[in-house]
């Protein structure tokens, strides 16, 4: 893969899923490149088909059929375990409900991948991303010591430790307010700019995804208009 | 940050749940160890009446071996008696290295004792040959100290002495000099009669039947019973003991008509299946509680991966295979085990003496020593019992989690 290669690249992407007797076509043909470096919103209606295609090229899921290149590498097709090992160290995750561990610290929930990835932690590195998202001060304190933006923005130290290349945030301020939220998308937008990783975003909420490079919005598992904003 | 601590931690969300979930896998490990301690001890504390007795064979009348096994070690009363002459007969055996003649009879306690309690109590009485019986028990000793010093052993032909063993002394109050009454109802006779010994020596505690018993010379026990020429028991020690000189000594002499010869090993293995039904019924109870805690396990861990669906299908995104979730739910349950193992280990050893006393009074068992023996070796099975419940009972809860698909479990999780 060279610098002038997608990132990501999608060609007829498709996934149906079966509902009893009834076949639902949640993603219907979706052909998309991303860039690295790039900030991309996925936008659209609630059933749009937003989380299916995130969930694609998070490879947490699979596609009914199409072609799906992660990072340089044929990603549909293959089985779980081997989706695992195309997420390990290149997708970073951030979900609309934090999923952090209650009896860990904020240093140790952001370190759990590590230990996935089987790499020792550096608590002098795990700082670093900290002060990043500015909770290098909440370190040692628990998830139910910090607000709820700080515990996003521990779920989003959690995903960069690795330091993936990408990073997937599937509706990251749905559980924050205005203040939170907006503070969230400045921190990828930052990130983009200071490390040039590819955050690729679905949101509900016009502004947030407004501040995107590129917006996706889906219609009926179609792409309805794709756009740059910014150059 | 290991599997090991993450494991841990996560145990540690639910402290009440995972406690009872220990407290149930602990009672059920300290069951099993507490009845496996019964076991080994009831079985040393037989071989070590046994051992006490001085004789590896009892040559006594034909009857019923239960009886003659309980008489053997509690020093009850045998109601058939063999002629006098067995012992000559049996004597001459040359595989015989030591033999004793013993006549065991009861009398009655009401006149003597100063205990109000005592009015119907009896006494064993022990017949018995001094020279031999000596020979056949040499750490037999008599108690010294104030009131008990001067001790000795009657002479063969006296008819007003008797030995008291440790626990007729302590419970009659008697010591050295005293006076000692029993009252006798001789064979063929209708009328009690009353007779008073003198105290010439009181046994130190033997930790056997000895201890419950009083000492006369056989041939005045004989005539206090009126069984002249009569025996109870006949003692032997072989100069060699094996299964194979054993059953070539019971072939010579089980040709006499009214003997039976009752070997040490015969004894052990009766008296252990006089209690292997209680033991088979307490085994049962302790798999029930085994496979209730095993269910308890169950239950806990499927309950905590339940609710930690969201968590899992978030670790299996960031990089956590199937094979790492299901060791980190296997390891959490493996871990509950073997502090459960660990916690009912503990509670056994503490509370073995609580257990013991209670069996003792559900079951009487013939032997006077410990009867729980809890062993290094039983603890450790314990513990492997433990570790091998951990591995069997995580494998369903541990493929459960390791199965759910990332999606799935995250959307689950909102």
């Amino acid at each position: 893969m060279n610098n002038l290669s997608p990132l990501i690249s999608a060609r007829s992407l498709t996934r149906q899923y079966r509902r009893g007797a009834e076949v639902v076509k949640a993603l219907d043909g979706v052909d998309l490149d991303i860039r690295a470096g790039e900030m991309l919103a996925v936008t659209g209606p609630s059933g749009s088909g937003k989380t299916t295609l995130i969930n694609l090229l998070s490879c947490l899921d699979a596609p009914t059929s199409g072609e799906l290149s992660v990072a340089g590498r044929r990603v549909d097709g293959l089985p779980e375990s081997e989706l695992v090992a195309a997420r390990r160290g290149v997708l970073g995750f951030v979900f609309q409900k934090f999923h952090l561990l209650p009896t860990l610290t904020v240093a140790e929930n952001v370190e759990l991948p590590l230990l996935f990835l089987r790499r020792p932690a550096d608590r002098a590195e795990t700082l670093r991303v900290l002060e990043t998202v500015g909770l290098a001060e909440r370190a040692d304190h628990r998830p139910g010591e910090i607000s709820g933006g700080q515990m996003q923005r521990t779920a989003i130290a959690r995903a960069l430790l690795a330091k993936p290349s990408i990073l997937i945030a599937d509706e990251p301020t749905g559980n924050l307010d205005k203040a939170n939220g907006e503070a969230v998308i400045a921190l990828f937008r930052k990130l983009v700019t200071e490390t040039g990783i590819t955050v690729i975003l679905s949101t509900h909420n016009e502004r947030h995804a407004a501040a995107c490079d590129r917006i996706l919005a889906l219609e009926d598992g179609r792409i309805k208009t794709a756009g740059a904003l910014h150059s | 940050m290991n599997f090991g601590n993450l494991a841990l931690k996560n145990l540690w969300r639910r402290p009440v749940r995972t406690g009872l979930t220990v407290l149930g896998v602990a009672l059920a490990v300290a069951v099993a160890v507490s009845l496996g301690g019964f076991n080994l001890g009831y079985k040393r504390a037989i071989s070590n009446s046994i051992e006490r007795l001085g004789f590896q064979v009892m040559i006594m009348a034909k009857g019923c071996p239960y009886e003659a096994a309980t008489m053997m070690l509690k020093g009850g009363t045998g109601l058939l008696y063999l002629p006098e002459d067995t012992k000559a007969k049996i004597e001459t055996d040359a595989s015989v290295s030591s033999i004793t003649p013993i006549f065991v009879g009861v009398a009655e306690k009401e006149a003597s004792s100063i205990r109000d309690d005592a009015a119907k109590s009896f006494a064993i009485v022990n017949g018995i040959e001094r020279e031999s019986f000596v020979t056949m028990k040499p750490w037999v000793r008599f108690q010294g100290g104030a009131g008990y010093d001067g001790g000795r052993w009657f002479s063969d032909t006296a008819e007003t002495e008797i030995v008291l063993g440790f626990e007729v002394a302590e419970y009659e109050q008697r010591k050295v000099g005293d006076d000692f009454y029993m009252t006798v109802t001789p064979n063929g006779a209708v009328a009690p009669v009353q007779h008073k010994f003198k105290v010439v020596g009181v046994l130190e505690r033997t930790g056997s039947q000895d201890d419950g018993g009083v000492f006369v010379p056989l041939k005045t026990a004989q005539k206090l019973f009126g069984r002249a020429n009569e025996l109870t028991i006949v003692g032997v020690k072989l100069k060699e003991f094996s299964g194979v000189k054993l059953r070539e000594f019971e072939g010579r002499w089980l040709k006499l008509p009214e003997v039976q010869v009752v070997s040490l090993e015969q004894v052990k293995g009766t008296l252990v299946s006089l209690v292997g039904t209680a033991q088979a019924m307490i085994a049962a109870v302790a798999l029930i509680a085994v496979v209730v805690a095993a269910i308890g396990v169950m239950n806990s861990i499927v309950m905590s991966v339940y609710e930690r669906t969201g968590e899992i299908g978030v670790m299996k995104a960031v990089g956590a295979s199937r094979a790492d979730i299901f060791r980190l739910v296997w390891l959490e349950t493996l871990l509950l085990c073997v502090v459960a193992g660990a916690a009912g280990c503990l509670l056994a050893v503490v509370g073995s003496g609580a257990v013991e006393g209670v069996i003792r009074r559900l079951i009487d068992l013939g032997v006077s020593d410990s009867l729980v023996l809890i062993t290094p070796a039983l603890l450790g099975a314990a513990m492997l019992g433990a570790v091998v419940l951990g591995l069997v009972t995580g494998i369903w809860p541990a493929w459960r989690a390791a199965s759910l698909h990332p999606v799935e479990a995250i959307r689950e999780g909102e």
